[in-house]
């Protein structure tokens, strides 16, 4: 079974091209990482998967059906951005929203409290939202999308702005739940992430797919000719040799682009001695890599997208 | 149709509004303020008004005509005009003019006394206040004209001491004018006493007899409802707001359409205001029948008795006229991004709402006009206006039913165009949309 499938959907605001005839399938059980520089239209993507926005054109078929008010019980989504009633008592604004999951009465009470437990929020249950800290708001987010046990998790965004206790505990769910054969779908623009937790991507640039497929299989049609380079010392000399297609340096740690059929070893005999090397690694590229260069060198930045459609 | 589980989904949102907004310190403080302020508004300037200053005044009197101080004395020493403590409220000090002295002189003396405040105030009583005009003179003049007597104090906005004064000087000075005629004052009351139109409507049922309680009841249900529809309809507004604030929007939206989310708040706000309402019918019913025990029997006054059918009606009408509002309150609500922005764009709401109070008593008058039977098939003003006129008499069914068939079709028309700009715009930050852009938005898929 197919746990999404999208068919060539477009959407349009007014002249912009929010999504251009864009195709991908998830199969069940994965974890897809929809990928793209801000404003690339992965939102708009996701809110036409969620059926908050329709398509202009295309199909998208859900857990092979199409998508109903129905199926969006199946669902658990975070959205990017963030929210929760403020005014509202913990306890009561998890069993109002499980409610409009279909989730209600004693099993609604049940899991409310395994994930407030889970969570080390029971104390809060009756507390005002509000009164919650930002990290404490972020774990009641994450409970409200998976409290119903989606099928289909979706989540846009989910890392930004969270503290690093808090990304384990989400890394950690979602690994969980790819482990009880849940499929997760979520978009980002932090590479390091994807290549952590992901399976599959689709990178989007501009509205359009411009990559799609298994991530060790498009990091291997890239072939190994990427050099990771751990040192000490300057090595701004080393962008002249002709080896070298291009150097991306962080001034500890370089990974250096290497010419077709130029020989890694070569390189490394010719670096021997001008600077102090701690590691020198012969790999295939970094997403970060690919990413930068599908996007057309343009850079990421961390700022959360500021185009909502 | 709704399948069973969405049905449940709305009545989630129903039920979320109505506990959310029931639980509030605003809405219990309001629900028993309510009345308290409506009570207060009615009795407090009348009670005020009686309290008054009870202090006793000096009052200097220059008579010139030498014969209305005695008299005028006597009146003001009457039961009518003491303090609750039995003194004389009003003490007369006679100033004499001197040989000598001009009457503006005597004036600059008293006016100093009054600043001083020897004198609370002092009255000139003209020399010829007695006599009259010969009657030829005087039907010449389109109507008779009042003689001017000064009354001069350091403020003279006393309305009641000056009504007061006013009143005993004038049956003193018409007594004193009929007498010497030789006429028997207490005769020519007799004589002059007014007679008065009792309204009785008539209507089908027959007739029934009609003070003003007709009118003040027509006027008090469409205040009610003017009031109803602007309170919950800006409640609704501040919610989606908030929602929208808030973000928590979307993830309502990942479990409910739109519409189902707006139909759920406009259902549960007015839920919450027919409680309110229902709140303050029994209190007032209760107080109804406990005031109606207060009265003497036999005194004349009879406590407004309102047919069923004008209930039946104003329910009628609040629930149409709220959904009417509260759609167009809820789509404003989503287009905007702060409560400040949303002013600029309800004002036009609003004046569809104050138009027909401006209309009242023109309504009310003329409740049979052509103007105002258009005005009440109006849906935008159908339920205040139609209202109105049911409460002022009965129109034939055939306006009344199709001021009721045209609201709701306004309704669902309403409805369909909010839940369009609903839809679009609570996931919409940034600018309020102009009018060509909310006009695409009804476009969207």
């Amino acid at each position: 079974m197919n746990a999404l499938e999208i068919e060539n959907i477009t959407k349009k605001f007014g002249d912009f091209y929010a999504v251009k005839k864009l195709s991908f399938t998830i199969p069940e059980g994965k974890i897809y990482g929809l990928l793209g520089p801000n404003g690339a239209g992965k939102t708009t993507t996701i809110r036409m998967v969620m059926n908050i926005i329709i398509p202009d054109e295309g199909s998208i078929k859900i857990l092979d059906q199409r998508m109903d008010d129905e199926m969006k019980e199946r669902i658990g989504y975070l959205p990017e951005d963030r929210g929760l009633y403020p005014k509202m008592k913990v306890g009561e604004l998890l069993l109002f929203l499980s409610e409009l999951k279909g989730l209600r009465g004693d099993p609604a009470r049940k899991e409310i409290d395994f994930w407030l437990e889970r969570f080390d929020l029971v104390e809060w249950k009756a507390k005002k939202v509000e009164e919650l800290s930002r990290g404490m708001q972020q774990k009641l987010q994450f409970i409200v999308t998976v409290i119903h046990q989606p099928e289909l998790i979706i989540l846009d965004e989910p890392f930004s702005g969270l503290d690093p206790v808090n990304t384990k505990l989400l890394k950690d769910i979602m690994l969980e739940m790819k482990g009880k054969g849940r499929t997760i779908v979520f978009s980002t623009h932090r590479m390091e992430q994807v290549e952590m937790i992901c399976d599959d991507i689709c990178l989007i640039n501009k509205a359009e797919m411009v990559l799609e497929g298994n991530l060790s299989q498009i990091k291997k049609q890239y072939g190994k000719n990427t050099v990771v380079l751990d040192y000490d010392g300057d090595a701004g000399f080393i962008q002249d040799f002709p080896e070298v297609e291009k150097i991306d340096d962080y001034g500890k740690f370089m990974e250096i682009k290497l010419k077709e059929r130029s020989d890694p070893q070569a390189l490394l005999r010719k670096l021997v001695g001008k600077i102090n090397i701690n590691k020198y690694e012969v790999q295939e590229p970094s997403l970060n890599a690919i990413f930068i260069d599908k996007v057309g060198g343009k850079g990421v930045r961390d700022e959360e997208d500021t185009v909502s459609h | 149709m709704e399948k069973e589980s969405e049905m449940r989904k709305i009545l989630s949102v129903i039920k979320r509004e109505y506990i959310q907004i029931v639980r509030t310190k605003g809405f219990i403080i309001g629900t028993i303020l309510g009345p308290v302020m409506m009570v207060a508004i009615l009795v407090i300037p009348v009670v005020m008004s009686t309290v008054a200053v009870d202090k006793q005044k000096t009052i200097g009197v220059v008579d010139l005509s030498q014969e209305i101080f005695l008299d005028l004395d006597t009146k003001l020493g009457q039961e009518d005009y003491r303090l609750d403590d039995g003194f004389r409220r009003y003490v007369l000090k006679k100033t004499a003019l001197l040989p000598g002295v001009s009457v503006d002189e005597l004036k600059k003396e008293l006016n100093e006394k009054v600043l001083k405040e020897e004198l609370s105030a002092y009255i000139l009583v003209p020399e010829d206040v007695l006599e009259v005009e010969d009657i030829e003179t005087a039907a010449k003049k389109e109507k008779p004209e009042e003689r001017d007597m000064e009354y001069v104090a350091q403020h003279t906005t006393d309305i009641q001491e000056l009504a007061e004064l006013n009143e005993a000087l004038n049956s003193v000075i018409i007594e004193k004018r009929l007498r010497k005629e030789g006429l028997d004052p207490q005769k020519v009351s007799q004589y002059i006493k007014r007679v008065r139109l009792t309204p009785i409507k008539v209507t089908k049922k027959g007739e029934e007899k009609d003070t003003m309680g007709t009118f003040m009841v027509s006027y008090f249900l469409a205040l009610i409802l003017y009031m109803a529809i602007l309170i919950y309809g800006s409640v609704i507004m501040r919610g989606v707001i908030e929602e929208k604030s808030s973000k928590v929007v979307e993830v309502i939206l990942s479990s409910l359409r739109p519409f189902q989310l707006m139909l759920g708040k406009i259902l549960g706000i007015g839920a919450v205001g027919l409680t309110q309402f229902s709140i303050w019918a029994v209190f007032g019913l209760a107080a109804t029948q406990y005031s109606q025990t207060l009265i003497p029997a036999g005194a004349d006054f009879n406590l407004v008795s309102i047919p069923t059918y004008i209930f039946v009606y104003f329910v009628v009408f609040f629930i149409l006229g709220y959904f009417l509002y509260a759609t167009l309150y809820a789509a404003v609500g989503s287009m905007v991004n702060s409560e400040k922005e949303a002013q600029q764009l309800i004002m036009p709401i609003t004046m569809f709402l104050i138009l027909p109070l401006l209309l009242l008593i023109f309504v009310i008058r003329s409740p049979d006009s052509t103007l105002s039977v258009v005005l009440s098939l109006f849906p935008l003003f159908a339920p205040i206006i139609m209202m109105l006129r049911v409460s002022v008499l009965l129109p034939p069914f055939i306006q009344v039913g199709g001021a009721i068939v045209l609201l709701i079709l306004a309704v669902l028309a309403m409805t369909w165009l909010a839940a369009k700009i609903f839809r679009v715009g609570i996931l919409m930050y940034g600018k309020p949309p102009k009018f060509a852009e909310i006009v695409r938005w009804l476009r969207y898929k």
